[in-house]
C-alpha cells in the first residue's frame, strides 16, 4: 500500500468511520456497503484532492468512482488536473 | 391537470380507464410476451417499444408526443454531448429539459386563474402535463449527466426510446439509469422460472399494500374516518395528537400506495427478468434522516445525491457550504413533485433536518454522552420517525395555511387536550403502524431462518452428509425450511391465479373514480 492511499485510508478511519474495530483495504467498498454517505464522500473527495495535490472536477465524479480506496486514486488520475 | 394529492373523488385523476384501455393493457402484456419469444434483438426491441408506446397512449397521444419528442430531443444532446463533453453543452442539455418540464408542469398552476388576452393566449390555459413527465425527464437527464461523465454509453436510438418509454415505469418510475437497463435490453434472456416468481410474490405484494393497506388508511374504519377525510374535511380544530396521527397515518399511507406501486411495477418488469432500481427499503426503521433518505424513493433520493448533491457539495471548500447545498438539494427534491409552497416547504424541511443531524452529529463528537448503545438507538429512531412524520404535513396539506396551523399545533402541549378525528383513526393508525413492524420483523426472521437452515439443507445433499438427526429441533428445523423453501421459491404456482384476479380487479378500479369500490388513485402518478 503506498502512502497516499495510507493517508486516505488513515482519514477515513479517523475522520468517517470512526468505530473501534473497522478495517478498511484498499479494496474495501465504502459506498456501497453504506460505510460512508453523501457528506462523507464529499468531505473524502476533498481530501483526496490535498492527497493528490490534484484538482478534480467533481461534476465529473460519481459515487461509485469513489466507492473503494483503489477506485478512488483511480478516479483522480483519469480526471485530476495539477493544482495550479 | 391540477396538481394535488389525489382524494378519490376524481379531481386529480389522469385519465379513466375504460375497456378499450384494459384491452390495450392486455395486448401490452402479449405483445411483450411474444417480444421475449424474438430471437432478433432488434425486433425485440422494436416490439417492447411498440408495447411501451401503446400503452402509454392510452393517456393521449398529446402526451406521447411529448415523450417522442423529448426521447429523440436528449438522444441528439447525447450524441452532441459525447463528441466534446464540455460545461457549456451540458448546461444547454439541462436548459432544454428544464424548459420542456417547466412549460408541461409549472407554468399551468401559475396561469390558472389568470384571464385569456393578447399577451396570454388561450392555448397556454389548455396545456396539460403529460403523466410522468418528472419521471422519464429525469432518465433523460442522468443520460446526459453520465454522458457528460464519459460513461461508456452508446446507446441506439430505439434503444434510447425504449428506455425513456419502458412501459412498467413511464408512469411514474422508479426512475431509472441507462447504465442499468441497457444491457438488460442487450441481453435475448428466457423466461426463467425464478424471475417469475420474485415477479409474482413481489406483484402481489404490491397490489395488497396499494388496494388494502393504502385504500384503508386513506378511508378509514368507517365512513369519513380515514387519513384522506382528516386532511380534507376538516379546516381547523385539530388536536396536537390528530396532527401526529394524520402525519403517521399519512406517511404509512403513501409507503403503501408509492412502495406498493414500486413493488407492483418492479415485480411486473421481474417476470419478464429485468431487475429494475429499488424504491424503498424500509424507511421506517431509519435511525437518522440522512440513512432515511438512502431507503425512501431511492431512485429520485440517489439521483439528487448523485448529480446535484456530491458536484454541488464539493465545489467549494467552505465547512457550512455543504449545509447549504443540503436544503438546496432538498428544495429541488420538493419542487420535483410541484411549484407549490407547501412542497418547497416539505424540501426545506427536509434540509433542515438533514442539517441539524449533521450538526448535533458535531456535537455529539465534541461533548460525547454515555448512555447505553440501544437506548441511544432507540431516541434516534423515535426522534427521526416523529419528525419524518411531521413532515408529512406538508406534503399533504392543501396549502400553506393548513400546512402552518396543523404544524404549529403539534407544538402546543393544550392541544393534546383536543380531539377531533373518529374514534377509530385513534385505533386504526398505531394499528397500521405497530402491524407493519410486527409483519416486518417476522418476515426477517423468516429470511434468516430459511436461508440458515436452508443452506444446511443444501450442503448436507451436495456432500452426501446425512441430516442431523431428524429428531432434534435443528432436524425439523432443517426440514422446515427446506420444506417453506421449496415453496416459496415455486410461489407463482400460487401466485399467478390470485396476481391475475387482482391484477383485473386494480386495473378496473384504480382509475375508475365511479366504480363500485371507490380506490384512491396512485398518488404519485400525478408527479
Amino acid at each position: 500500500m503506498n502512502e497516499q492511499a495510507q493517508q486516505i485510508i488513515g482519514y477515513i478511519l479517523k475522520e468517517v468511520v470512526r468505530r473501534p474495530g473497522v478495517e478498511i483495504h484498499e479494496d474495501t467498498p465504502l459506498v456501497s456497503s453504506g460505510l460512508i454517505d453523501s457528506l462523507e464522500l464529499v468531505n473524502i473527495l476533498v481530501k483526496l484532492e490535498d492527497v493528490t495535490h490534484m484538482r478534480i472536477p467533481a461534476a465529473k465524479v460519481q459515487p461509485k468512482d469513489m466507492d473503494t480506496v483503489n477506485l478512488m486514486f483511480a478516479t483522480a488520475q483519469r480526471l485530476g488536473r495539477p493544482r495550479k | 391537470m391540477p396538481v394535488g394529492i389525489p382524494t378519490g373523488t376524481g379531481k386529480t385523476e389522469a385519465k379513466v380507464m375504460t375497456s378499450q384501455s384494459l384491452i390495450s393493457l392486455s395486448v401490452v402484456v402479449l405483445l411483450w410476451a411474444v417480444a421475449w419469444q424474438l430471437r432478433s434483438l432488434k425486433g425485440r426491441q422494436a416490439v417492447l417499444l411498440a408495447a411501451s408506446y401503446l400503452f402509454y397512449a392510452n393517456w393521449g397521444i398529446g402526451f406521447l408526443s411529448v415523450l417522442i419528442a423529448s426521447s429523440l430531443m436528449n438522444y441528439a444532446l447525447g450524441i452532441v454531448l459525447r463528441r466534446q463533453p464540455t460545461a457549456g453543452r451540458l448546461w444547454i442539455s439541462v436548459a432544454c429539459n428544464v424548459v420542456i418540464l417547466s412549460f408541461f408542469k409549472y407554468l399551468p398552476p401559475l396561469l390558472e386563474g389568470a384571464p385569456a388576452n393578447a399577451l396570454l393566449p388561450d392555448f397556454l390555459h389548455r396545456i396539460v402535463m403529460p403523466v410522468g413527465i418528472s419521471f422519464w425527464t429525469f432518465q433523460g437527464l442522468s443520460y446526459l449527466f453520465d454522458t457528460y461523465r464519459e460513461e461508456e454509453l452508446d446507446p441506439s436510438l430505439l434503444e434510447f426510446c425504449l428506455y425513456m418509454a419502458f412501459w412498467p415505469t413511464v408512469l411514474a418510475g422508479p426512475v431509472c439509469r441507462l447504465p442499468n437497463m441497457l444491457p438488460q435490453f442487450r441481453r435475448l434472456s428466457a423466461f426463467n422460472l425464478a424471475d417469475i416468481s420474485v415477479g409474482a410474490r413481489r406483484l402481489l405484494q404490491g397490489v395488497i399494500m396499494k388496494t388494502v393497506l393504502a385504500q384503508i388508511l386513506a378511508s378509514g374504519l368507517s365512513p369519513g374516518s380515514g387519513v384522506t377525510a382528516g386532511f380534507d374535511q376538516m379546516k381547523s380544530g385539530w388536536g396536537g395528537l390528530d396532527v401526529l396521527l394524520l402525519g403517521i397515518g399519512f406517511g404509512f399511507q403513501l409507503f403503501f400506495d408509492f412502495g406498493g406501486y414500486s413493488h407492483m411495477v418492479i415485480g411486473a418488469a421481474r417476470l419478464f427478468g429485468m431487475q429494475l432500481e429499488e424504491n424503498f427499503h424500509r424507511p421506517f426503521y431509519a435511525l437518522t434522516p440522512s440513512v432515511f433518505w438512502t431507503r425512501w424513493h431511492m431512485s429520485l433520493s440517489f439521483w439528487i445525491r448523485d448529480y446535484v448533491f456530491v458536484p454541488l457539495a464539493a465545489s467549494r471548500r467552505d465547512v457550512w457550504w455543504p449545509y447549504v447545498v443540503f436544503v438546496l438539494a432538498m428544495t429541488l427534491f420538493g419542487v420535483w413533485h410541484a411549484a407549490k409552497a407547501t412542497f418547497i416547504l416539505w424540501g426545506v424541511y427536509h434540509g433542515l433536518l438533514l442539517v441539524a443531524h449533521r450538526l448535533g452529529q458535531r456535537i455529539k463528537r465534541r461533548q460525547p454522552i454515555t448512555w447505553p448503545a440501544s437506548v441511544g438507538a432507540l431516541l434516534s429512531w423515535a426522534s427521526t420517525f416523529c419528525f419524518v412524520s411531521l413532515g408529512w404535513i406538508f406534503f399533504r396539506a392543501h396549502d400553506l395555511d393548513q400546512a402552518l396551523t396543523m404544524f404549529r399545533t403539534a407544538f402546543l402541549p393544550s392541544s393534546y387536550r383536543q380531539f377531533a378525528l373518529s374514534t377509530t383513526f385513534y385505533i386504526l393508525v398505531p394499528v397500521m403502524a405497530i402491524g407493519y413492524f410486527i409483519c416486518s420483523h417476522i418476515e426477517s426472521f423468516l429470511l434468516d431462518w430459511s436461508a440458515r437452515y436452508g443452506e444446511e439443507f443444501r450442503h448436507s445433499g451436495e456432500l452426501g452428509i446425512p441430516l442431523r438427526s431428524t429428531g432434534s429441533l435443528a432436524g425439523v428445523n432443517i426440514i422446515a425450511a427446506a420444506l417453506f423453501n421449496f415453496f416459496s421459491e415455486r410461489m407463482w404456482w400460487w401466485l399467478m391465479p390470485m396476481v391475475l384476479v387482482l391484477s383485473v380487479f386494480i386495473s378496473l378500479a384504480i382509475f375508475h373514480q365511479g366504480s363500485a369500490i371507490p380506490v384512491t388513485p396512485f398518488i404519485y402518478t400525478i408527479f
